[in-house]
């Protein structure tokens, strides 16, 4: 059980209902092996370049532990679906989880 | 006597005394390391803040024997610079 952190990036025109399906979606592939210690949802970030047509980005950051599996499973999903364009997945052997460096917009 | 030792000491910084053009001049030599002192920020793709610091207008990562950054922290500093442009972020 490693831990690693897992940022999704959605298309801009994604409605709040859309990007709670996405997180949902994934949070319950992570929860069968794993456990997501922290969720954060960085929202509308204008991007450097733009990224599939795309000038901002739905930003949604996970930050779990689990397996190498389920990572796989994961990005493998990911790469399928329509409404990502971007995936960044890090391992960690320790996790910091108090410094956020996004206003997370509660 | 003191001269020599001043000569010897001039060779051994020889990258660091030529001025490049693209060097700040208020960046004295044998600067100690921005990165590795004790509460220094911690080098992350997410601390966007930081990385903007290390790289030039157009996005390239400044060499270390410019920022004068350590070996170490300069590795992390481009793994974590190229994370950060994975993502769109920088």
């Amino acid at each position: 059980m490693a831990f690693y952190e897992h940022t999704i990036v959605g298309k801009q025109d994604l409605s709040d209902k859309e990007v709670e399906s996405l997180i949902s979606k994934y949070s319950k592939i992570i929860d069968k092996s794993g456990k997501i210690l922290k969720t954060e949802k960085w929202g509308l970030l204008n991007l450097a370049n733009k990224i599939k047509k795309n000038r901002k980005g739905i930003f949604v950051h996970f930050k779990m532990e689990s397996e190498g599996k389920v990572i796989r499973e994961i990005e493998k999903l990911l790469s399928i679906d329509v409404n990502v364009i971007r995936y960044l997945t890090v391992k960690y052997n320790k996790l910091d989880l108090e410094n956020e460096y996004f206003g997370v917009k509660k | 006597m003191r001269r020599d030792k001043k000569n010897k000491k001039g060779k051994k910084f020889g990258s660091q005394n030529k001025l490049t053009l693209f060097q700040k001049p208020e960046i004295k030599f044998g600067r100690s390391c921005p990165l590795s002192q004790k509460n220094s920020p911690i080098v992350d793709y997410k601390n966007i803040k930081l990385l903007k610091r290390y790289t030039s207008d157009t996005g390239k990562i400044l060499p270390s024997r410019i920022t004068s950054v350590s070996q170490f922290k300069q590795r992390e500093l481009s793994t974590a610079i190229k994370r950060a442009k994975v993502l769109g972020l920088i």
